[in-house]
């Protein structure tokens, strides 16, 4: 449990620091240390000599021939990081589900939320919010991220193509372009944007580290954030946080090309297409028009008893 | 024709008031000293963010933009008298103009420093030229605003040619260096017909001009809100809604700075008791255009209570904002209408006191537009706090906003000595020609 | 006197009913016979019990608890057992095998989430708990997965792929008959499966029905994956790029001319208007500053 509940900051910090230093510079000494090892005899001449910063940032000179390269040292490169942001990932087009009749209120997304994105505990980029609809409707828990609108009017209203829409369908931000002007917080309908009031969270922590459009990390003061759906980890193939870090398979997560969308929790594979037919699927406030790309099925037959001290808070918003 | 020496004396009353003297040395200073206290709780929340205010992500929006609605509507003035008035003919305004057009000119240069002051990272203000989204209220905002700072600009300084080489020759005690400025800005006026019919062509094409300009910065601000699709923003009359309630706080602002004029610069001949009589009524007819569109914008909603509507009427007319709503629209628009339609409340006195009603009402209404509709979103507002829900501004916050006005104020009062107020060649060409 | 004693029997009655209904509630898997008498491959000692308690405590342990302390999530209903008690310890490996794999309300289905060996391993950490417990060891040998070889066969008439799972022993061909089949289709985030997990028949093929709408990558490419699981053979996986999905080829989510798209892609009528009003205001300023430049060289002569 306690794993779970911290595995997704310490992870992504841990990932962070393999890919970039171990995976980049790391690769790049380990190859031409072997290279050298295995060429040392057949090598005919020396050629020029070059200088290699290590991981541990000890600067080497070695010999040109004896380097491979294996691959560019990009992740440091704010410049590629937001032109990777900005492309996305091609011939995808990400959707979620959110089961609505699964979800008791754990809370484990926002947390796992909250972790990797260095949030404080008051900004939700996943937000479990307490419904009912009328006197005679039962209440009912409802995870809220954020919509990654087909028309999103948070983006249209953005002044400097800070907020922007990716060829796969996510809505990001790039705070390093953000003016902090907060018109995109005024469009949005779903609530789903926070502000940095204040100096972020770990601010402390993150200032060495380069910005990544597809993680908002590090947080900026005066600046945008919001849910991403978690473009980072889509990038490696894996679910984003919340989704995996939901114990009640609430989430499904996937490509509406490839029509499938995957349990977080189950890790159950079924179709997007049959799913929503089957539970009676559908968007919030289809009437603004927003194209919202995340699904709900709706609270029957709920697994879950809503809890007594919930409701209060739910009946405020009839 | 007019003899000498009441063209002399119309010069010299007008002229009276460009001269350093201790009430304005201590309405300076007092203005700098309030100024730089505000200025100090702008770089506080420099150094802090945006926490300083009373902000929240819900309510992101607070006073800091109802000011900024509040500067461009009252800016608007300028096109109304200057324009609108000049255009149609309406010479009891001419004396007004130039007040109007200060007005305009600082309230309107002072806007776009209201909107930095709520951004949260102003340093980044350049980007939205070198990144531009043309498809974004706010770049039209900027846009249209900085056509009309030119244009009003302009608006103010041909007609002030001619006065300016006035200046120039008679004011023979000031500074050499300030003789000069006038020199160059009065670009070789000689009063030649040429030189006459080139300024009232130019001035007629800018007046024209600036009438779509001015109706357009206060509708694409209206439409910063009614772009969104939150209750209460979400309207079709939003445009001429805001238009004709900028009328409403200009014509006041106009009011009040005549007051001031009349009695501070001596002008009692000049800005007479005829002139507030039609300010008046003017303030009257576009108030009663204003009344007939807040009855629309409320009553429309109202009758029908969709869902978010009702909750965001029932807070306005009985919930947390209903006192303030009623004191606005009762002491700002409804009462001012009645009393200004008596002939004894026409009068300068008065006048004062119900343009200062008229103008904090409207202040308060761009208030009641922009926090209410914030504070209820369509989804509930939950696992924040408390202060996330419900809007208190903060002191550093209201410092931060009142800083712009007090900036408007010493521009104003700069412009008003270094020019004179009312149009002296104006003045003599039109009792020339009357008489 | 009498009727009293009536009445509190049928109490009495009516409470046994109940907490015996309530008892069959949580005992009643359904399990089928076959299933509750299978057998763990992997023998259950100290180290297989280890690795098996690293996967309980990151997969069962947030609702399950600690075996032995009872600090099993109570909120849950039905309320997760202690599995160190006799409730669970009482069942076969089959049985638990099969609870683990299929989930039921509020106990999650483990069968994508872990292996089969993963899935062994965690009920060797719980008999762990259990002193008086004597494994029997499936007679399965999983060295003997390597010898099985797949053949996949569409059909695109009736849109059926058979599957053929052969054994090529030293003795000759074996055809696996009775083998569980799986057959998946490979998506970005996890196997879907297609159709329902068969059982070979006596001439060693399965046959699917593949959906007829499956989306593919572009040119119709699928990857498909079939796992095998036959009681002498043990578990087998096949993976193959069949040219059976629908071609997909949807265009970029950004691409079209929209308001909200960059300002490279706004609509036309908005560059259009935004630019011919700016070029317009400019051209009236500059008229105007001109002929300034004018009445200034009027006033030089």
């Amino acid at each position: 449990m306690s794993e779970k509940e911290e595995s997704p900051k310490k992870k992504s910090r841990r990932e962070f620091l393999q890919d970039v230093g171990i995976v980049g510079v790391g690769s790049i000494l380990a190859g031409s240390a072997i290279f050298a090892g295995i060429n040392y005899d057949k090598k005919k001449k020396l050629g020029d000599r070059i200088k290699v910063l290590t991981a541990e940032n000890e600067l080497l000179e070695i010999d040109k021939n004896d380097a491979t390269k294996v691959g560019k040292f990009k992740s440091q490169d704010l410049t590629f990081l937001q032109k990777q942001g900005r492309e996305g990932i091609p011939g995808k087009r990400w959707v979620m589900v959110i089961d609505l009749s699964k979800c008791r209120n754990a809370r484990k997304c926002m947390n796992a939320c909250q972790g990797a994105h260095h949030l404080r505990p008051e900004q939700h980029h996943i937000n479990v919010l307490k419904m009912q609809e009328s006197k005679n409707t039962p209440p009912y828990y409802m995870p809220k991220p954020c919509q990654h609108c087909d028309n999103p009017p948070c983006v249209a209203v953005c002044p400097v193509d800070a907020t922007f829409k990716r060829p796969d369908g996510i809505v990001l931000i790039d705070n390093e372009r953000c003016i902090g002007c907060r018109f995109c917080i005024a469009a949005c309908p779903y609530s789903a944007r926070v502000f940095n009031w204040t100096e972020p969270l770990l601010n402390e922590d993150d200032k060495d580290k380069t910005y990544n459009v597809e993680l908002n990390v590090p947080q900026r003061k005066g600046t945008v954030s919001k849910c991403l759906f978690s473009a980072d980890r889509l990038r490696d193939g894996k679910l984003p946080y919340c989704v995996s870090a939901c114990p009640n398979g609430v989430y499904y997560f996937g490509d509406e090309n490839e029509d499938a969308v995957t349990n977080g929790t189950t890790k159950e594979t079924v179709r997007l297409k049959k799913l929503l037919e089957e539970n009676a699927g559908y968007r919030l406030m289809p009437e603004l028009g927003t194209q919202p790309r995340v699904y709900y099925l709706p609270a029957k037959g709920k697994s879950y008893p809503f809890q007594d001290a919930d409701k209060p808070e739910a009946e405020e918003h009839i | 024709m007019l003899d000498q020496s009441k063209k002399d004396k119309i010069t010299s009353d007008l002229l009276g008031s460009i001269r350093l003297n201790y009430s304005f040395m201590i309405w300076m200073a007092f203005l700098v000293t309030s100024f730089s206290i505000c200025i100090y709780a702008y770089i506080t929340q420099l150094q802090n963010g945006l926490a300083v205010t009373g902000l929240g992500d819900y309510v992101s929006w607070g006073i800091y933009i109802a000011n900024f609605v509040f500067f461009v509507a009252t800016s608007l003035i300028g096109m109304l008298i200057s324009a609108v008035l000049g255009l149609s003919g309406a010479k009891w305004a001419a004396p007004l103009a130039r007040i109007a057009e200060i007005i305009a000119l600082a309230f309107a240069a002072v806007a776009g420093l209201v909107i930095v002051s709520d951004m949260g990272r102003p340093e980044r203000l350049i980007y939205v030229f070198i990144h531009a989204r043309i498809q974004s209220p706010i770049l039209w905002d900027v846009t249209v605003v900085t056509m009309y700072v030119l244009i009003s600009a302009l608006l103010l300084y041909l007609p002030l040619i001619p006065d300016l080489k006035i200046c120039h020759d008679k004011l023979v005690k000031i500074p050499n260096y300030l003789r000069n400025f006038y020199k160059i800005l009065s670009l070789n006026w000689n009063g030649s017909l040429e030189q006459e019919k080139i300024i009232l062509q130019s001035t007629r094409i800018l007046a024209i001009l600036i009438v779509p300009v001015a109706l357009a910065i206060h509708t694409v601000t209206s439409w910063l809100f009614a772009s969104t699709t939150r209750v209460g923003w979400d309207s079709t009359i939003f445009g001429p809604y805001f238009v004709t309630g900028a009328f409403v706080s200009g014509c006041a602002a106009v009011i009040i700075a005549m007051f001031f004029y009349r009695n501070n610069y001596k002008l009692k001949d000049y800005i007479t008791e005829k002139h507030f009589d039609k300010m008046g009524k003017l303030l009257v007819l576009v108030s009663l255009v204003y009344l007939y569109f807040n009855l629309n914008e409320f009553m429309v909603p109202g009758y029908k209570m969709k869902k978010g509507d009702a909750v965001h009427i029932h807070d306005l007319f009985a919930g947390s904002h209903a006192l303030l709503f009623w004191s606005v629209q009762i002491f700002g628009l409804v009462i001012p209408i009645l009393l200004l339609l008596f002939k004894k409340m026409r009068k300068p006195l008065p006048m004062l006191v119900i343009a200062l009603f008229v103008l904090f009402g409207a202040w308060f209404k761009r208030y009641i537009i922009v926090v209410p509709t914030m504070e209820h979103p369509f989804l509930p507002i939950q696992n924040v706090p408390l202060n996330f829900r419900i809007y208190t501004p903060t002191l550093t916050e209201s410092l931060i906003t009142l800083a712009p006005i007090i900036l408007v104020l010493i521009i104003i009062t700069i412009l008003s000595k270094l020019f004179p107020i009312i149009p002296v060649q104006e003045t003599i060409d039109h009792l020339e020609e009357s008489n | 006197m009498i009727s009293t004693n009536k009445i509190y029997t049928t109490i009495v009655i009516a409470v046994f009913t109940v907490l015996l209904s309530f008892q069959s509630y949580s005992q009643n898997w359904d399990i089928p016979a076959n299933k509750s008498s299978k057998n763990s491959y992997i023998p259950f000692n100290n180290e297989t019990a280890k690795a098996g308690e690293a996967i309980y405590t990151k997969n069962c342990q947030s609702c399950h608890g600690n075996p032995g302390k009872a600090n099993s999530l109570k909120t849950l209903k039905p309320v997760p057992p202690d599995l160190s008690e006799k409730q669970t310890q009482s069942r076969t490996d089959g049985d638990l095998f099969y609870i683990i794999t299929t989930g039921r309300v509020v106990m999650p289905s483990f069968k994508i989430v872990l292996s089969e060996e993963e899935r062994w391993k965690v009920i060797a950490f719980i008999r762990s708990y259990n002193k008086s417990y004597v494994q029997v060891l499936s007679k399965t040998d999983p060295s003997k997965s390597k010898l099985v070889k797949i053949v996949l066969d569409f059909n695109a008439k009736n849109n059926k792929i058979r599957v053929y799972a052969k054994a090529n022993e030293a003795s000759g061909v074996v055809l696996l008959k009775d083998a569980e089949i799986m057959l998946f289709a490979n998506r970005y985030f996890g196997k879907l499966q297609i159709d329902k997990t068969l059982t070979t028949n006596s001439e060693g093929y399965a046959d699917f029905n593949f959906p007829k709408d499956l989306p593919g990558d572009k040119t119709g490419n699928i990857d498909i994956v079939v796992n095998v699981n036959d009681e002498l053979y043990g578990e087998i996986e096949h993976q193959e790029k069949l040219n059976i999905g629908i071609p997909t080829d949807k265009p970029a989510l950004n691409e079209q001319r929209a308001i909200w798209n960059t300002l490279l892609k706004a609509p036309i009528w908005i560059i259009v208007t935004y630019t011919s009003l700016i070029l317009l205001v400019t051209l009236v300023l500059l008229y105007i500053l001109n002929t300034l430049r004018k009445l200034k060289k009027i006033g030089d002569k």
